[in-house]
């Protein structure tokens, strides 16, 4: 054993002589890893962040029902409800946000803080981020006279993701969402302004450009009368640049406080529309 | 046995003790890939390097995982098409083939043969730039054209990543005199 190991030693200083390189030693002995693609499942927050410095826009579509069938060509002659957003990454781990919403006119302010980050070696096992989402409806309203306090909407989460697999990712959120005003659609409606929830969804990647995503809120404990938990389904294109999102979504709305608090339509009861999204990252430095 | 590791022992140390030599583990490396609206670069400063004058030996390597082009999603291509997972490392080795005076203390053309291996993939290149040593250290400067084909490096076959075949490289570096202790 002694005779083997001097052997290694000397076979070891023999060479260093004869080459004269220097061991190679990484300098990154751990990283980050890549929860999700994107900042957004499809329109839940996931736990990932934008670097420091880097922009990310999101163009964000949905037509009506596909339900429709062809006289409405299966939603799409209902026109587009757009959200129009960017997000600015403040630090690694803080980004901030603005997006309008055509619908109501709804502009939102948001951000969102990464607690922890997965780490390649486990050591840390899975990703924290808290998010917060102010919106103002800025429609005109005819009915009454609201105040600006009157037309802030709110939502907070807290979600836990970890990444299980080169392929798989899930997170749970906890959420919840306030709206100052709540305007009745019918009689019998008995409105709640605000709703708590979980956000459930997970990313499957196939290969490095196609994987599918789903996401799921539930509602928990009272909620306005006649809504429905929302759900959709995603197709996923990474082109290198860009992420496109094609999926179907029983909500019409971006923004989670109106899924969660607003959403009628059933999935599971085939009410649910077209919509894509595309995401697009720019280094601004 | 002993006196063989003794032997070998001290060959190394008398080696390393009279070789003057230069080290760096903070020198920047910097490369521009140069297509029409998709021109960009990446940093790095953590290139690390080691020129023994005695030997006439020159040896640099970089954690590819540090290289930052400014945006992350990129970067994250960049990883995956270089493959640093199994390849961390671009590294070169080779030899000074031009005159060089280390106490001339101005800045000298310097011209260097070795192996660059980067993707597991290896080249003999000849590498020319400027050596200007400067009391106790040597600043370096030196720059060359990296074909992905010859190391086998396939760009991203998408649709909007555009990167270019010829990558221009550049290094600068001060290293600090060592190993004469």
């Amino acid at each position: 054993m002694k005779k083997f190991g001097a052997f290694i030693l000397i076979g070891f200083l023999v060479s260093e002589i004869a080459l004269g390189q220097m061991e190679r030693r990484r300098t990154v002995t751990d990283e980050p890893l890549e929860v999700f693609l994107t900042m957004s499942l499809i329109t839940m927050s996931t736990t990932s962040n934008l670097q420091k410095n880097n922009m990310n826009s999101t163009i964000m579509h949905n037509f009506g029902l596909v339900s429709t069938g062809i006289e409405e060509f299966w939603g799409l002659d209902q026109g587009a409800a757009v959200r129009l957003g960017i997000d600015y990454g403040i630090t690694d781990r803080f980004s901030v946000g603005i997006g309008r919403t055509s619908r109501e006119d709804n502009v939102d302010l948001r951000f969102k803080y990464m607690l922890l980050q997965q780490m390649k070696s486990d050591k840390v096992p899975v990703e924290v981020s808290i998010k917060g989402d102010i919106g103002i409806n800025t429609q005109e309203e005819r009915r009454f006279d609201p105040s600006f306090q009157d037309r802030l909407n709110m939502f907070g989460s807290v979600a836990v993701a970890r990444r299980f697999s080169d392929s798989f990712s899930f997170q749970v959120a906890p959420m919840v969402s306030h709206f100052n005003t709540v305007v009745i659609e019918t009689a019998d409606q008995d409105p709640e302004h605000t709703h708590y929830g979980a956000g459930f969804g997970g990313e499957y990647r196939f290969n490095l450009k196609h994987s599918v995503s789903f996401e799921y809120f539930a509602v928990l404990g009272d909620r306005t009368k006649g809504t429905k938990n929302p759900m959709a389904v995603s197709w996923q294109i990474d082109t290198g640049g860009h992420v496109f999102q094609m999926f179907f979504m029983s909500g019409n709305w971006f923004t989670e406080q109106h899924l969660l608090a607003r959403t009628t339509n059933d999935f599971f009861a085939g009410d649910f529309r077209l919509g894509f999204n595309v995401n697009r990252v720019f280094g601004l430095k | 046995m002993k006196k063989l590791i003794l032997t070998a022992f001290l060959l190394t140390i008398s080696i390393h003790g009279y070789s003057q030599s230069y080290f760096t583990d903070s020198g920047t490396v910097v490369f521009h890939s140069k297509v029409p609206l998709h021109t960009f670069s990446g940093t790095s400063e953590n290139l690390t390097g080691l020129i023994d004058l005695e030997k006439r030996t020159v040896d640099f390597y970089l954690d590819l995982a540090t290289l930052d082009t400014g945006n992350g999603k990129r970067d994250k291509d960049m990883r995956l098409t270089l493959d640093t997972e199994n390849h961390p490392f671009g590294e070169f080795f080779g030899k000074i083939t031009s005159e060089f005076n280390p106490d001339l203390e101005e800045a000298q053309d310097v011209t260097v043969e070795g192996v660059f291996k980067i993707h597991g993939k290896e080249q003999n290149i000849e590498v020319t730039g400027k050596l200007t040593p400067e009391g106790d250290q040597l600043n370096l400067t030196a720059g060359w054209i990296l074909k992905l084909e010859d190391y086998e490096i396939e760009p991203p076959k998408l649709l909007f990543i555009k990167v270019d075949q010829e990558q221009e490289i550049e290094i600068n570096a001060v290293l600090k005199i060592r190993g004469e202790s």
